[in-house]
């Protein structure tokens, strides 16, 4: 038997036999006679058809939640067509009379040096999306049978996938429901592949540098993605050791599955909200097999990532919140009116690009026009989607949430325009339910100003991936300082702490959305803060409900109220994870297995 | 030739996807397209040229065309780096 030691990227177990897929052969040149070059550049050619074809249906398919590759595979689409790659590797094939691999190798050397040179370590990284582009043509210039789903078609049930590197778009293409498991000699953490292993519950480990050389086709391997090890043809004895820890981690997982179904109550029997963002609609699926009190957070925008501007009336969007509200019944569903600006409104057809631009630039961008603004500014387009949402209403719960909103005359201006739209439908001979309005609270200016606010409205809500971004001025997706971009920030937690006090006096509800609830650590704090409803995104449900389950309500207004003295974020971190380690209950046999907790930030 | 100077706003500069939107802009267009940063020279209507500008923010950039459409091609061009390449925000 043989150990060898990578990074365990996604937890679980896995046994079985070994299938290898190695992307990076030896590249052999050999000489090519004057009267075949011609074929040799028909293949560079066909190899370029194949391998567009194939990433064009990878973009179309791109598994769920899994969004952001799309742009990754636009990129690649252009990387073929481009004139520094295969057109160079047909010119060394015409100059040189060597065979087309040769040629393809050379052409990506000569690259990988330029950017090897590039300072900026981002842009220098790209040289990983051209070797992922070289490594697909490489493979399509094979004989026929080449690549693509077909790859692994014969593959038995439960197989292993051990590779020298997984990249995204092999990775995009492999039949999951074949494999247990996989292993690869390069990646991260953070590699996208090492996501989708996560999105997918397959148990992974990357980075173990050689074992796609040490591994034999079709021999007995063991993945464990829990302690990042992978065994090589285990004895017996050791099977039957990996068997029992397998079945245990199974149990635990199962256990960590019924708190879907179960409410989302403290100890000392405090009951919190747990509802869900939504982004499509088909994210409802995940949401209410999640066990989601609601939609706390439609953000409607995301219905111009599918229908053009233009064809979006009020018809199409009445439909889409209709079909939303029917289903989330008798559970509420609160849509946000468009976050969007101007060139996101006119970048259509570009869909696909927009989607991604959105979710990409989520936290960035200028403080221009876009969001309540926008919608203020163009107040045609505003009524009518205020007109589709409260007929909408007539199906289910629906609550109505401006987003952006920094002072209390665009709440008003918005609800003049909510009566106008009311008004056009009276006019039009309908019913006009009553829909309860709120305001996100993103921008600091309208944060210290809650009470403001609270009178006027019927509930707030919390954004607070911007409202962090904005009160420390920092923008996170910039690495020199994202490290400066934090949640326990004092200024925050005085900030959600000022918001709470207020609504609270008014007797106004007040909920949170953003990644700071789903953050295991953060929420039970959240919960000392007095917030008693968040909203998420819908895969971090089932865990958000084990962490509210574990603590006590009172422990943390305890906790809340000794880090809100507190001077420094490390400081509170270590005192907030100190506390949570006394607070959690220790695991029986049957319960969860201790997980280390996400100590994020913590070494 | 229209040519014009640039400065590249947005905070990842010129990554994958802003790259492609340049070409695939650039490419909507007859004329040839060129970008030109310091001595170094590139065809823009190539991704891994523009990749390989290496222009983080702030990188000073001449888009140049040549061509029948040639000033619609630098307007557009130019437009498009001048907006950050629309990378706005868009949160909750």
């Amino acid at each position: 038997m043989q150990r060898l030691s990578g990074i365990g990227v996604s937890p679980g177990i896995a046994i079985g036999r070994a299938v290898l897929l190695r992307q990076h052969p030896l590249v052999v040149r050999f000489p090519v006679k004057a009267g075949r070059v011609d074929d040799e550049v028909a293949r560079l050619e066909r190899a370029r058809r194949l391998s567009e074809e194939q990433l064009r249906e990878i973009r179309a398919h791109v598994a769920r939640g899994a969004r952001e590759l799309e742009h990754l595979f636009d990129a690649q689409i252009l990387m073929l067509q481009d004139p520094m790659l295969l057109s160079r590797a047909i010119e060394v094939v015409r100059r040189e009379h060597v065979n087309a691999e040769w040629a393809l190798q050379r052409a990506f050397e000569l690259l990988s040096e330029i950017f090897d040179e590039i300072a900026d370590p981002y842009l220098r990284e790209r040289r990983g999306d051209i070797a992922d582009v070289v490594g697909r043509l490489r493979m399509n210039l094979g004989y026929g049978r080449a690549a693509g789903r077909d790859l692994f078609r014969d593959v038995e049930d439960g197989s292993l996938l051990v590779a020298d590197e997984l990249t995204p778009s092999m990775a995009a293409q492999v039949d999951w429901t074949k494999f247990g498991g996989f292993a690869s000699d390069t990646g991260s953490r953070t590699y996208h592949t090492a996501i989708l292993a996560r999105s997918l519950h397959v148990p992974a480990i990357v980075g173990l540098s050689e074992a796609s050389a040490q591994v034999r086709p079709g021999s007995l391997v063991v993945i464990d993605g829990s302690a990042g090890e992978l065994l090589i043809e285990p004895t017996d004895e050791e099977i039957e050791g990996v068997r029992a820890r397998a079945e245990r981690w199974a149990r635990a997982q199962r256990s960590r599955e019924q708190y879907r179904s179960m409410p989302a109550v403290t100890l000392d029997g405090v009951a919190i909200s747990i509802q869900a963002n939504v982004e499509l609609p088909d994210d409802l699926l995940v949401a209410q097999e999640y066990g989601a009190d609601g939609v706390g957070l439609y953000r409607s925008e995301f219905l111009l990532a599918t229908i053009p501007p233009d064809a979006l009336n009020e018809d199409v969007q009445f439909e889409a919140y209709r079909s939303m509200v029917e289903r989330m019944a008798p559970a509420p569903v609160a849509v946000r009116t468009f976050d969007v600006d101007e060139e996101q409104l006119a970048s259509w057809p570009r869909g696909l690009e927009w989607e991604t631009t959105a979710s990409a630039a989520r936290s960035r961008g200028p403080l221009g026009l876009r969001a309540i603004r926008l919608s203020l500014a163009r107040r045609d387009m505003f009524r009518t989607q205020l007109r589709a949402v409260l007929r909408a209403a007539r199906h289910g719960r629906v609550r109505l949430i401006f987003p952006f909103v920094s002072g209390i005359e665009e709440l008003r201006e918005a609800k003049v325009v909510l009566k106008e739209a009311a008004d056009e439908l009276a006019g039009r001979g309908e019913p006009v339910p009553q829909v309860p309005v709120g305001v996100m609270l993103e921008i600091p200016s309208a944060a210290v100003t809650t009470d403001l606010f609270a009178r006027e409205v019927d509930f707030l809500s919390i954004g607070t991936n911007d409202l962090i971004q904005y009160s420390l001025a920092v923008d996170r997706t910039d690495a020199r300082v994202s490290r400066l971009y934090e949640p326990l920030h004092p200024a925050v937690l005085r900030t959600l702490r000022l918001i709470v006090h207020a609504a609270a006096r008014h007797g106004t509800p007040v909920s949170l959305c953003g990644e700071m609830a789903s953050d295991p650590v953060l929420l039970p704090l959240l919960v000392g803060l007095g917030l008693r409803e968040f909203s998420m995104s819908p895969s971090a449900i089932p865990v958000a409900k084990q962490v509210i389950r574990q603590v006590r309500a009172d422990t943390m207004a305890r906790v809340a109220r000794a880090v809100l003295r507190m001077a420094t974020v490390a400081e509170i971190e270590r005192f907030l994870l100190a506390s949570l380690g006394d607070a959690a209950p220790q695991p029986s046999d049957d319960g969860p297995p201790p997980e280390p907790q996400p100590a994020k930030g913590a070494p | 030739m229209t040519s014009r100077s640039v400065t590249i706003r947005n905070q990842l500069g010129m990554h994958a996807r802003a790259a492609a939107r340049f070409v695939h802009t650039a490419s909507a267009f007859a004329s040839q397209v060129w970008v030109t940063r310091g001595e170094k020279v590139m065809d823009g209507k190539s991704i891994l040229g523009i990749l390989l500008l290496a222009a983080g923010q702030g990188a000073l950039l001449t888009i140049s065309a040549d061509g029948l459409d040639e000033r619609a091609a630098v307007e557009a061009l130019a437009a498009l780096v001048d907006s950050g390449f629309g990378e706005m925000s868009c949160n909750g």
